[in-house]
């Protein structure tokens, strides 16, 4: 990593040579005191000339449910933006604190797939820092551009819980009244073990996932689910139903999803758009909604 | 008094078109495709085929595939492969396994149901991985697990579990031999070839033919329209372009023993992954999606012979279904423009040949009056087969049929004249299928 000087606009950029180490993240992150209270930092985090590593891409095929094929399942590019997101949220002037912080709504716009031998600059910056009506979220988008083109955009917001603003505006999810009809899903059991496996594969070891003995120290009774496990389970699952190019993915996160737990996806197909809900065996526990247009 | 039944209508054939294929490049065994599944293969096939032929959210008559080598997780792997292209989920598909001849045996089965008017379209193919290849437990190891599976009570299930022993542990890693006699195909075929005599000479030199046969056809862009790239993989990665008779001449003899030994690496097909995909529909169905016909899938044949003892030569059965499939269609040996006769070693294809012109085998054996004759080696394998594309055996009868349906197509439209192709496949088990193509 080297900080490259201010440009122009103050902007200030972090380079990777390779994808930063979670772990050690992770373990200043814990350590770390309390988020700042001013603005956002203009830091744009980047890496040149990525190209993903075959092997760990079929791992996390796998582990997630895609084929091994040819281009990179629709999430995978988030795997390797996640390490250049984090580099972001624990610099020291960064106003949400890294650990504590949830993945509340992830929106990915894929204008085609990226090629399993392509190379592309990936990209990092914050933006729309704003209240929330239990604390303050912020968005994370990452691009991955070839030759200038972007091909694949993440959105990812998070939120720190904090002061209460009541008047804050929402993204309010779709209506899910069209699922009422659906009768059945796939069902999937998430074992003890998930939260380790997707670890394994996406380099994501936040100590929440890893085992309930590191969850419960910072406030989880027992380790929950990777949201982007969950989510790219479900879009592994919609397969060819969603086209591989000029798709919108957005899925709201809604309850964490306790491990170990039985799921079930029961989701509706229009013309240019998918539904689906992820929710507890009995219905009884949204986990996440997931909106797919074309 | 019976009442009289009306007889059923009498319903004619239809002739059935090979519209065309697709196939992913074969990979030798641990290589580019090694994280690979047979259904990650066949998926990727069945998608390009798609993507080539507008059949994207279309439901198809019927698709028919399989796998050699299958794992107990490639249940319904036909099906499953479908449900994960791009094919409307609502097609039907199902599964075979005939050894080597997997792949165009699914072929004369689609052929046979659009033929009769019971399906306009299908998909035939085949998929094969030795490097994703199934392992299971030893056979001791699986009766102890099945009988603690079967125990009610804990202390049931941990006194059938003390029976494992250390050797228990090794894994039975699946064998390319021959469950009767135990011998490798390999060994089977260099006690046929040695029988019949066929010299390291002329195999090294037909594994040459293949080779600059098969990248000649990638130069002039014959596989453009017939292979889609896979994991990183534009080509065939066992074709060596400058192969050369004195370079296969310096190989070890790696099948049979002695100084009559003659089969090599280099003239035997190597352990390969893959999956190919071909596309067939009536004449209607073709005209309708405004498809033109490639070929014609006139008939089909499989025979088999007893190896078992020894009386017959484990590859040996294709040249028993050709002759029975020639008499059927009123056709002479000779009267084919392509003759496709798979590479599982050289010595395979060449015994073939010998046999067929032998007055004693087709007379005694074959029970015909005269040999079957030569034929114009120049119009073998054109394109090349297996010994440079390499054999993932449930996808070498789609590789082959997709490959010969074109050739056919570009010699008619050359020459303006009916042109005729000959598919042989020799398969494990002591089996052969072959089949007719024409344009």
């Amino acid at each position: 990593m080297s900080g490259a000087p201010g440009s122009a606009e103050g902007r200030r950029e972090l380079r990777f040579d390779t994808a930063p180490d979670l772990r050690r993240i992770y373990a200043s992150a814990l350590v770390a005191g309390r988020a700042s209270s001013g603005p956002l930092p203009d830091v744009l985090a980047v890496r040149l000339e990525v190209r993903a590593d075959a092997d760990t891409v079929a791992d996390y095929a796998r582990v997630c449910g895609f084929p091994v094929r040819s281009t990179l399942p629709l999430t995978y590019p988030h795997v390797l933006a996640f390490p250049l997101q984090t580099a972001i949220m624990s610099q020291r002037e960064f106003p949400l604190a890294l650990m504590g912080s949830l993945h509340v709504e992830n929106v990915i716009t894929a204008t085609r797939p990226i090629g399993l031998d392509e190379a592309f600059d990936l990209t990092v910056h914050a933006e729309n820092l704003r209240p929330h009506r239990r604390g303050r979220q912020v968005d994370l988008v990452s691009e991955a551009t070839v030759a200038g083109e972007t091909v694949w955009r993440g959105v990812s917001t998070y939120l720190s819980r904090g002061e209460d603003h009541p008047d804050a505006t929402t993204s309010e999810p779709p209506d899910l009244q069209p699922l009422q009809a659906v009768a059945a899903g796939p069902t999937w059991r998430f074992a003890e073990d998930v939260g380790r496996r997707y670890a394994r594969v996406s380099g994501d070891w936040n100590p929440i996932h890893v085992h309930a003995l590191t969850a419960r120290p910072l406030g989880f009774p027992t380790s929950i689910a990777h949201g982007m496990y969950s989510y790219a389970r479900v879009v592994a699952a919609l397969g060819p139903r969603i086209p591989d190019a000029g798709v919108t993915s957005h899925v709201w996160f809604r309850k964490p999803l306790r491990l170990p737990s039985t799921v079930r996806l029961r989701s509706e197909f229009e013309a240019n758009r998918a539904l689906s809900l992820l929710s507890s065996a009995k219905a009884d526990v949204q986990h996440a909604i997931i909106e797919h247009r074309w | 008094m019976a009442r009289k039944t009306p007889a059923p209508p009498t319903r004619q054939a239809r002739r059935v078109a090979v519209l065309g294929g697709n196939r992913i490049p074969f990979a030798r065994a641990h290589g580019a495709y090694a994280r690979a599944s047979n259904q990650d293969m066949l998926t990727a096939a069945i998608d390009g085929l798609a993507a080539r032929y507008g059949l994207s959210g279309q439901q198809v008559g019927e698709v028919v595939a399989g796998a050699v080598l299958k794992h107990s997780r490639d249940f319904n792997l036909a099906r499953e492969s479908v449900l994960g292209s791009r094919l409307a989920p609502t097609t039907p598909a199902y599964d075979i396994q005939q050894a080597c001849g997997t792949g165009l045996e699914a072929a004369i089965l689609v052929a046979n149901k659009i033929a009769l008017g019971q399906i306009d379209s299908g998909i035939a193919g085949g998929a094969d991985t030795t490097s994703d290849a199934p392992i299971a437990v030893s056979e001791d190891l699986r009766k102890i697990l099945l009988a603690a599976n079967r125990a009610k009570k804990p202390v049931d299930k941990l006194k059938a579990l003390a029976a494992v022993r250390p050797q228990h542990l090794a894994p039975s890693i699946p064998q390319n031999g021959e469950p009767r006699t135990g011998m490798s195909m390999g060994d089977h075929m260099a006690v046929t070839a040695e029988q019949w005599g066929i010299t390291r000479e002329a195999q090294d030199e037909l594994a040459v033919a293949s080779h600059r046969n098969l990248a000649a056809a990638y130069d002039r862009g014959f596989l453009d329209d017939l292979v889609t790239p896979f994991l990183g993989l534009a080509r065939d990665n066992n074709l060596r372009p400058d192969s050369s008779v004195e370079a296969l001449a310096k190989l070890k003899p790696v099948f049979g023993t002695g100084p009559n030994a003659t089969m090599t690496a280099g003239n035997s097909t190597p352990l390969t992954d893959g999956a190919s995909t071909v596309l067939l529909a009536s004449e209607e169905w073709a005209k309708a999606q405004h498809l033109t016909p490639l070929a014609w899938f006139v008939d089909g044949e499989t025979a088999a012979v007893d190896y078992v003892h020894g009386e017959e030569g484990l590859l040996m059965a294709p040249a028993y279904a050709v002759p029975r499939l020639l008499a059927r269609n009123g056709l002479t040996l000779q009267d084919f423009d392509y003759y496709e006769i798979h590479e599982a070693f050289a010595s395979t294809v060449l015994t073939h040949l010998k046999a067929w012109e032998d007055e004693e085998f087709c007379t005694k054996r074959l029970g015909l009056d005269a040999p079957l004759g030569a034929i114009d080696r120049t119009k073998l394998n054109v394109n090349g087969s297996s010994l440079a594309a390499g054999h993932p055996f449930a996808a070498t009868g789609g590789r082959i049929l997709a490959s010969l349906a074109k050739q056919l197509r570009q010699k008619a439209d050359e020459t303006g004249q009916p042109v005729r192709g000959l598919i042989s496949i020799c398969a494990a088990g002591g089996l052969g299928v072959v089949a007719i193509l024409e344009a």
